[in-house]
């Protein structure tokens, strides 16, 4: 509290009286209200039994492990392996997902840095953000477009006679995969061109000139300086990917499920919140703890997020 | 380009084959736009026509959630820059190991998979509107007053992103200077500090009303029984897909082109006018020519194309060309229908010339239970006037022509 108080009569000195109340009143209401009650309360919800409203509150309402039990072991006691499978699955395509954005994108977050000049370089900064303008959702449905049974890509291939028989691409996964891809390719980019950014050129060159091949200057000299980048920007692709619902939903084939996708059906389909939750929560841990491994792994830390 | 980093055809080949992936898919679905097949395609391609613009426009459901989305967006810039200033502000006045613990709270919502934010916002609005004893209809409950604040929870982190990287180029001593000269604390925020960040206002502004109006993995759970733009687009793709979403691709990707290329005209302009060289540059030193670039003139006359294209589009008429594309599946489908008959009578004829010898010979193993499903040699072809089965499964039959 007495870092608090310091920290408010810093900003009443800078900034006057008003403007301390501002942020202090502002971040505050952001910190209790926006992030962290909501999570509790959501936490505390998926412990609950599933109630008709009259129940809540009343002597039945009390804390169950029931909803992440049933994760676990579905309604037999046995494991449950359909809603595990899906976790799994989820997460191995995101990481994927993220792998297929790294290897796309620091190509050209280092074209970006050091390779492109002057019209080119401002030519590529606005082709890059101009198509993320356009709605997510169009964005997927792009991708349906091109890949349907009927699609640009099907006609193609049939005419040049590289396949026979339309390719259910969506089926086989390729369009979820590919909209995944494009829908955070920017998130990937900038961190990377942030962090290359910063190497300087005579590095490069001077490697060059003890004979380094390309590709172990890229190995020893721009990849050690692009790391926080790419790992700052694949914790971000890997969540959103992770958490992505729109693109499985447009894009996923019929028998594809994606997790959000199974939290999406607990609510709006089978009206149990409190299981809707639990998912969730089971969602949430997974990822974090998944994401907290990443960075321990490549000695990051949460500061460089973002930058 | 230049070869010692990395440069040369490769990264070219590379960077363009990059922008194809990037604008390919866009490109191909603003082509789908204009063609009449009902589902969206390039191939094959039937008619040019604009009829899906009115298709677009006359969906209720999604005009209603463009109003909500414009609403909510409004009200998100409105909270969410304030919040997201104030973030950074504290950001950078605090000691760095409380900063750095602040920060992770703050970054964290952008982190947290938006289906999370989604259901902790409804869960926490439900359960404190339980405890005050409010109703269904209160705003505990109110979709959109929970989209808002569901939004604003992340969206404000990203304004906060904005202002941080502004706030690290602001130079402490102007304020101290301020300050010494007699301006109150206030005078000196307002003043000094403000305008100073007017630049990052008005991005974080644009990025914040971007990302509500996009946002659909936390809108889809708390907007409840409404819509907004974006969970009506949805539930329009899942349901099934028809071009007039390429129509509606085809208008938000022509505002993000006429905004692109204003705000380059006006970046380059201030840019040619800070640096001084505007009198002696080529463009900016011209008068005619300078008002043909300034970013004014340009969006005038970017908006009359547009306006003349829509106009030209709205007299286009596709009807003569979707009569006639009907017309050609009309006579294909005669034709198959023709081709059918042939084969029929084709196989009578040869029925009649050896059946007295097979048919006896060959009873049906399933006792003749299949007969009347099968066209086997086995059944005696009694339709005089064939009663062609359709190649098409019956679909076409209340479009072709009788048969008989």
């Amino acid at each position: 509290m007495g870092v608090l108080q310091q920290g408010l009569s810093a900003f009443t000195r800078k900034h006057g009286l008003g403007v301390a109340c501002f942020i202090g009143l502002s971040v505050f209401v952001w910190v209790v209200f926006l992030i962290v009650l909501p999570q509790l309360s959501m936490l505390d919800f998926s412990f609950r039994y599933n109630l008709p409203r009259a129940e809540v509150g009343g002597p039945a309402d009390v804390y169950t492990l029931d909803n992440y039990a049933y994760f676990f072991q579905g309604n037999d006691g046995t494991f449950n392996a359909l809603d595990i499978g899906i976790l799994v699955k989820t997460m191995v395509a995101a990481v994927i997902v993220t792998v297929i954005d790294i290897a796309i994108c620091y190509p050209i977050a280092f074209i970006l840095a050091h390779s492109a000049t002057g019209v080119a370089a401002r030519l590529m900064v606005i082709g890059l953000i101009v198509p993320f303008w356009v709605n997510e959702i169009l964005r997927a449905f792009a991708f349906r477009v091109l890949f349907g049974a009927t699609g640009l890509v099907n006609s193609i291939g049939l005419s040049a006679g590289f396949w026979d028989v339309p390719i259910d691409f969506i089926r086989a996964d390729v369009a979820l995969y590919s909209g995944l891809v494009y829908a955070y390719i920017l998130l990937m980019i900038f961190p990377i061109f942030n962090a290359v950014e910063a190497l300087d050129r005579n590095q490069i060159e001077a490697a060059r000139d003890m004979g380094a091949s390309w590709w172990r200057v890229h190995w020893r000299v721009v990849l050690p300086i692009a790391k926080p980048g790419i790992v700052s920007g694949a914790t971000m692709v890997f969540m959103l990917t992770a958490g992505a619902l729109a693109a499985p939903q447009i894009l996923g084939g019929p028998s594809n499920l994606w997790f959000t996708q199974l939290i999406y059906q607990w609510f709006n389909e089978s009206a149990n919140w409190q299981r809707g939750s639990a998912y969730a929560v089971v969602l949430l841990v997974v990822c974090i703890s998944f994401v907290m491994m990443l960075m321990r792994v490549f000695k990051v830390s949460i500061g460089e997020i973002g930058r | 380009m230049n070869r010692q980093t990395g440069g040369g055809p490769l990264a070219v080949g590379y960077a363009l084959l990059f922008f194809a992936f990037l604008f390919g898919p866009l490109i191909i679905m603003v082509i789908t736009a204009f063609n009449s097949s009902s589902f969206p395609r390039v191939t094959p391609w039937e008619c040019f026509t604009t009829e899906w613009f009115g298709v677009l426009f006359g969906n209720g459901r999604l005009m209603n959630g463009l109003l909500n989305s414009v609403v909510i967006g409004i009200g998100v810039v409105l909270i969410a820059v304030p919040i997201g200033l104030a973030g950074a502000l504290a950001l950078s006045e605090l000691g760095p190991k409380l900063r750095a613990a602040l920060y992770t709270v703050l970054i964290t919502p952008i982190l947290v998979p938006g289906v999370v934010l989604g259901i902790s916002t409804i869960v926490f609005w439900g359960a404190l509107g339980r405890s005050v004893g409010a109703g269904y209809d209160s705003m505990f409950f109110n979709g959109m007053f929970l989209t808002l604040i569901g939004q604003v929870t992340f969206i404000a982190a990203y304004a906060m992103l904005v202002f941080i990287a502004r706030l690290q180029r602001f130079d402490p001593t102007l304020t101290e200077a301020a300050l010494d000269l007699g301006a109150t604390p206030g005078q000196a925020f307002v003043k000094i500090l403000l305008p100073f960040l007017a630049p990052a206002i008005g991005s974080a502004a644009f990025l914040t009303l971007l990302a509500s109006f996009e946002n659909y993995n936390t809108t889809v759970f708390t907007i409840m029984a409404d819509s907004t733009f974006t969970t009506a687009l949805a539930s329009k793709v899942r349901l099934g897909t028809d071009p007039s979403l390429s129509a509606l691709a085809v208008i938000i990707i022509g505002i993000t082109l006429i905004g692109a290329i204003v705000n380059e005209a006006w970046t380059r302009r201030a840019e040619a006018l800070r640096s001084g060289c505007a009198a002696r540059s080529a463009v900016y030193g011209n008068p005619a020519l300078a008002v043909i670039v300034h970013p004014a003139t340009v969006l005038v006359l970017l908006l009359g194309l547009v306006g003349y294209l829509a106009w030209s589009g709205t007299q286009h008429d596709a009807g003569v060309c979707k009569q006639q594309i009907l017309d050609e599946k009309l006579a294909r489908q005669e034709q198959l229908l023709e081709e059918q008959r042939q084969r029929i009578r084709d196989q009578k004829a040869a029925e009649e010339a050896t059946g007295t010898v097979t048919k006896p010979a060959s009873p049906s193993a399933f006792g003749g239970a299949f007969n009347g499903l099968a066209p086997s040699p086995a059944a005696p072809a009694t339709p005089a006037t064939p009663k062609a089965p359709s190649a098409f499964g019956g679909a076409f039959n209340n479009l072709a022509p009788k048969t008989d």
